[in-house]
């Protein structure tokens, strides 16, 4: 691991003691569906599984297909 | 992974002399990791039925090879036309959703992909002339080829073609005219692709998860099973969501574990030119180990595996000590475990942690892909500019290590953009393992609500991976001599061949740039449509700092899909829901058996129906001639008309999924979309049992598939009578040609002629216009129904564009019924079904050459034939019996949904030729009503 990645996790964990509190009635902006961290998890799920087959690297997300994806 | 062979010409031109290689066809051996952790999702989910399908295209990938000039006999490389196709694959995709109870809810998904075309075998120097030109035509004095250049094949020669210098640089080959002496030409280090291409082949997968939800908390089960020919991988998987801080922080875990199966076909037709030495050796290889101990002639050609290999190879020989066939055997082992924090920043903001480890063990490598492989002998004490020549340029199979670890980081963040109502996404990934890969991935979306349901979501990814540390597009051996001796001394010229070895492109150095869009729309009653379209570039010049593999690898792909998602809380709070539900004579609910279509029109103007088909039918056992039982011999004698049978069908099952979309329009009319999916797959067995003639890919039975998108029906259902018990509809329309009629079988040993078309039934449309109409009559009193149909399917045109037509198809039904209480039914039904043979066939090859001659070959243009293959041997007369259960649920959270099975037994058959024995038909389906 490089200090870069170091400086990012630093970062990261600046951010979150710095995040304010926020009441559940004032999280309509965050309940929006365009705000879902996967909204449309059909398609995500497709690309990932594109990418996955084509790519070293897993991408650290939930594959959701299996297979060896070979082609 | 698929048994991927490779096209192999066996007609050599130019003027280097040429062995032909039949390459087993590398696909790559990405395996994705099935059971990896699906995190509990954050948002509630909604009980759900979803439908998505998919087309993936990839670009032609560049080729080079030597091009000879024939008037001054040098070589000069160049790229050549690649006619193979490339790499196509049809996915189809339905999930749903539902709540048990409150607190446990159950997903369920299923996914096929079909796939054929070309790839990459392996990676080799151009001056290799591993891709031999093809000319449109022969010079009759010369035997070289003339002409414009068609194509290129792949080959293995021995001989010494290339040359080496100490500094490992390659140098073509010079021929000189006068003497015919070779002598080292030009430096020359350009690469190229060796492709190889494939019947098409399917893959299926079935998982589900379940969940329980505590107020702030959350626990999944998962597993699931994914199956090919050649691959089979079964995963579980366990999940755990935890809120914190009044649900602005949630913790998700996961833990998976995976277990796979490799049973890969080595190509027959490649077997004996390519090496097997990363699995097994031949016992004279083996130190210690004499030739012949066992004093049989056949034991010193048959290999053994290496002790502690990852994978072993199961081979078959004849008589005579030769291989007849192998079966690359291996497992592999995947856990994943990953954790990751959710936190709510503020109230336009969210952020997610992610951290990922992956261990995996076992076969790790791809059965399919070769690395081609050289070794250069220096002498020692030589001149530094000494060039060596590199004999038996060869591919071997490729060799990983028996482990690997993966470790992951990601950060996402989504931010609200208030001014534009919108969403911003950005994630990046970061991962490491210890193959000596760093990736790095950056990916960001917009999503835009457009107002009245309308959502647009452009979005880029790039992402960047060093080389694995054995990645090699060419293996480039060094040894160094003494030249008193004759034995190997050690040198700092040295070069071993490395315990691993791998020239997939997918371990290589690259970059990749994407970007796309997704537009999805929602109406009311929670149907939601979506569509997307991707396009993806993978190129070495991308690559973070530069490095990456030349751009010979490049190459791109398109992507396109859409989806339908019906969300079932939504619907049972749609406005027209009541009255239905306490209607049992309610069309939604219709009793009819589940293989009968066009039986009910939906109520009232603005209805709306969503409904899943699925038909499965089986052929096995004995081959018949009309309706009687006929021995193999008299199949292999009388099957083919005038030819004689080679093989003959033991197996065949057909699958058809179907969405089935109404709506009405106007109180009167139904208007019906029907999309349909196929895959098939047939298995033969040799009726010769020559096992140069068998088609018999290195065993006694193989199998061919085919599947994707199907034809697409239209229909508009009118109600011609209604009266109490009483209805008579008429359905009015047809299918489009949407399925594929041109498929064909990869070349090889037996299959030598370029595309050959496969047995037309297992084309996935009919390739006409069809017409189909049908005239039902239903009718229930009390707990009885009843109903009569007619049906049939007239092809308006008299060929398709393959140069034939199904036979028109004429059905019968009559069918009654006893409802046993509110919810369960059972039907009983006589089938009549009469189909014609197929009109016409696959064209006639026409092939002419220069010096004025033609040839002309029918279809199957070769000798290796099964009854299939012709046209008299389609259609006939059935009787079947169906027996069948309907359930639909009355009330509560699933009200409005209907279940149907029906059995179809064979009863009576009456083919047309020759024809494998029926075994029956499942036929199902899903509606849901609103």
């Amino acid at each position: 691991m490089s200090e870069s990645y170091c400086l990012l996790l630093g970062a990261i964990i600046i951010a979150l003691v710095a995040c304010t509190p926020v009441q559940p009635w004032g999280r309509g902006n965050l309940a929006k569906p365009q705000m879902a961290l996967d909204p449309y998890p059909l398609q995500s799920a497709l690309r990932e599984h594109n990418y996955g087959s084509r790519e070293a690297a897993a991408g650290g997300n939930a594959a959701q297909g299996g297979g060896c994806g070979c082609y | 992974m698929r048994s991927f062979i490779s096209r192999l010409l066996p007609q050599g031109e130019g003027a280097v002399k040429a062995t032909p290689l039949s390459l087993q066809a590398l696909t790559t051996a990405a395996i994705i990791l099935p059971g990896l952790i699906q995190p509990v999702s954050h948002a509630a989910e909604e009980d759900s039925a979803d439908f998505q399908y998919s087309h993936y295209q990839e670009g032609k990938r560049d080729i080079s090879g030597m091009i000879l000039n024939p008037s001054t006999l040098t070589l000069n490389a160049s790229k050549l036309l690649q006619n193979l196709n490339p790499i196509e694959v049809d996915s189809l995709h339905g999930s749903t959703r539902i709540s048990i109870t409150d607190r446990v809810k159950f997903a369920f998904n299923y996914t096929q992909d079909s796939w054929s075309g070309a790839t990459p075998a392996g990676t080799a120097p151009v001056a290799a002339q591993k891709n031999v030109p093809q000319y449109a035509s022969k010079d009759s004095n010369t035997g070289l080829g003339i002409g414009a250049i068609t194509g290129a094949s792949p080959y293995a020669r021995d001989g010494s073609y290339l040359f080496m210098d100490k500094n490992l640089n390659l140098y073509s080959l010079i021929v000189d005219r006068a003497t015919g002496a070779l002598s080292p030409g030009l430096k020359n280090n350009q690469l190229t692709h060796v492709l190889a291409a494939a019947s098409p082949e399917t893959r299926k997968q079935g998982d589900f998860k379940l969940s329980y939800e505590w107020d702030e908390a959350a626990a999944t089960v998962g597993g699931g099973i994914s199956i090919e020919n050649d691959y089979e991988s079964r995963f579980v998987n366990l999940g755990g969501r935890m809120d914190f801080n009044r649900k602005q922080t949630t913790v998700n875990m996961g833990l998976s574990y995976t277990n796979s199966d490799t049973f890969a076909t080595l190509d027959p037709d490649s077997i004996a030119f390519i090496s097997t030495d990363s699995y097994e050796q031949l016992p004279s290889e083996v130190e210690g180990e004499g030739i012949g101990e066992e004093g049989g002639q056949s034991a010193p050609s048959q290999f053994h595996n290496i002790a502690g290999s990852p994978a072993q190879i199961d081979s078959t020989y004849d008589s005579l000590g030769k291989r007849t066939g192998a079966v690359l055997r291996g497992n592999r082992q995947d856990w994943g475990t990953q954790l990751s924090l959710t936190q709510v920043l503020n109230k336009d903001a969210l952020l997610e942690l992610g951290l990922g480890y992956t261990r995996s063990t076992g076969f790790l490598a791809n059965p399919y892909k070769l690395v081609y492989r050289a070794t250069a002998t220096f002498l020692a004490g030589s001149p530094s500019n000494e060039l060596a020549s590199l004999t038996d340029i060869s591919g071997v199979i490729e060799k990983r290590p028996d482990e690997r670890n993966q470790f992951n980081w990601s950060l996402g963040y989504d931010q609200y953009i208030e001014p534009f109502d919108a969403a911003l996404h950005f994630d990046y990934h970061f991962a490491h393992d210890d193959w000596g890969i760093n990736a790095h991935t950056f990916e960001t979306d917009w999503v835009q609500p457009l107002g009245a349901g309308w959502t647009v979501i452009p979005r880029v990814r790039y992402y960047s991976q060093d080389a694995a540390e054995f990645y090699t597009p060419f293996l480039k051996i060094v040894q160094v001599l003494d030249p008193s001796t004759g034995l190997t001394v050690a040198s700092s010229l040295d070069r071993p061949q490395p315990d691993n070895f791998s020239s997939d492109q997918r371990l290589s150095g690259f970059g990749t740039l994407s970007g796309g869009v997704t537009i999805a729309k929602q109406f009311a009653k929670g149907i939601q449509l979506e569509t997307g379209f991707e396009y993806y570039t993978h190129q070495g010049g991308l690559k973070i700092g530069g490095g990456g593999e030349q751009d010979f690898a490049d190459y791109d792909y398109w992507v396109a899909n859409a989806a339908l998602k019906v969300n079932l809380g939504a619907l049972g709070l749609g406005s027209s829901r009541h009255d239905g539900h306490s209607d049992h004579g309610d069309h939604h609910h219709s009793n009819s058996p589940a293989g009968i279509m066009f039986d009910h029109t939906l109520k009232q103007a603005g209805d709306m129906m969503v409904g899943y088909r699925y038909m499965h039918s089986e052929q096995a056992g004995d081959m018949l001639l009309g309706s009687q039982t006929v021995s193999p011999d008299t199949v292999r004698f009388n099957g083919c008309g005038d030819q004689e049978c080679q093989i003959s069908p033991n197996f065949m099952v057909m699958n058809m999924h179907m969405l089935d979309l109404m709506y009405a329009p106007t109180d009167w009319l139904t208007l019906m979309l029907m999309p349909q999916w196929m895959d098939m797959d047939m298995a033969m067995t040799p009726l010769n049992n020559d096992p140069k003639q068998g088609h018999n890919h290195g065993g006694d039975v193989h199998s061919h598939q085919t599947g994707g998108i199907g034809d697409t029906g239209v229909y508009a259902l009118f109600k011609l009578f209604e009266q109490s018990g009483h209805h008579v509809n008429l359905s009015l329309g047809g299918t489009a040609p949407t399925g594929d009629v041109d498929i064909t079988l990869r070349k090889t040993h037996t299959n030598k002629g370029t595309g050959i078309p496969i047995h037309f039934g297992m084309q996935l449309g009919s390739g006409t216009w069809d017409f189909k109409p049908s005239l039902t009559y239903t009718g229930e009193s009390d707990r009885f129904s009843w109903g009569a149909q007619i049906t049939g399917t007239k092809r308006l045109e008299s060929h398709n564009k393959s140069g034939f037509a199904f036979g028109d198809i004429f059905q019968g039904s009559v069918w009654g019924g006893y409802q046993w209480t509110n919810w369960l039914s059972t039907t009983v039904r006589g089938v009549y079904t009469q189909q014609g043979k197929i009109r016409g066939g696959y064209p006639t090859l026409n092939q002419t050459f220069t010096d004025g001659s033609s040839i002309s070959t029918p279809y199957p243009y070769s000798n290796h034939v099964g009854p299939f293959d012709f046209p008299a041997n389609y259609g006939g007369q059935f009787v079947d019996l169906g027996l069948g259960v309907n359930v639909s649920i009355p009330s509560g959270t699933f009200a409005g949904n209907t279940l149907k099975f029906e059995w179809l037994q064979p009863i009576r058959t009456d083919y047309n030729g020759y024809q494998l024995e029926r075994d029956g038909a499942l036929a199902a389906t899903w509606s849901y009503g609103f």
